[in-house]
């Protein structure tokens, strides 16, 4: 139903909004620190993920 | 005196409405309700819905809510942090007797949603804080 990649949007959506509206006043302050947060969980997640993928942390587990 | 002493002061920016205990309390049993109180109707409704829908997406993935567990001190501070949520905590755990799943495909993503849900509802305890000690607008 959901995937890893969309759980960790909605994860950042609803983190970056918070502290986009708790830590900003203004529209447009509110808007920048919401991009810079949600730009920066995703593309970290992206990031640590690909940086990972070369490095398999185990025997693949057993498919049920 | 106190006239010609009151016309020079510069208006206030942020006036403290309200009582401090009622607006920390508040704000801790139910999300949102402190900032509420104080008057930050807009703000306290979306941290509420915020909150709830972090609780919601949790529940649906059946993460844990933390209880202590004897031996694993990080599970106390995990449970502090999940009780941040207030009210829908004790709801969950003795109203609904909710448990999480740890066989549950979402079940790490849900923890993560349900200890993120109690977290953010405590800076929005000391954001009330905050505001009603005319520190913060």
């Amino acid at each position: 139903m959901l995937s890893h990649f969309l759980l960790m949007v909605l994860y950042a959506l609803l983190v970056s909004v918070f502290f986009a509206l708790l830590w900003r006043r203004g529209r447009r302050e509110q808007v920048k620190l919401f991009l810079q947060i949600f730009l920066g969980m995703v593309g970290g997640g992206l990031l640590v993920a690909w940086l990972m993928y070369p490095f398999p942390s185990g025997p693949p587990a057993p498919i049920p | 005196m106190a006239e010609s002493g009151s016309s020079s002061a510069p208006p206030s920016p942020a006036l403290p409405t309200g009582n401090a205990a009622v607006a920390v309390l508040s704000a801790w049993l139910i999300p949102g309700m402190g900032h509420i109180y104080l008057k930050r109707r807009l703000r306290g409704l979306a941290f509420l819905a915020l909150i709830v829908v972090a609780i919601l997406i949790g529940c649906k993935l059946e993460g844990n809510l933390y209880t202590p567990v004897p031996g694993q001190p990080l599970t106390y501070l995990a449970t502090l942090g999940s009780m941040g949520m207030g009210f829908p905590y004790f709801l969950l755990r003795y109203g609904l007797h909710y448990q999480g799943d740890i066989r549950g495909a979402g079940y790490e993503y849900g923890t993560a949603f349900l200890l993120t849900a109690g977290l953010m509802n405590w800076l929005l305890v000391l954001d009330a804080w905050d505001i009603v000690r005319g520190k913060k607008e």
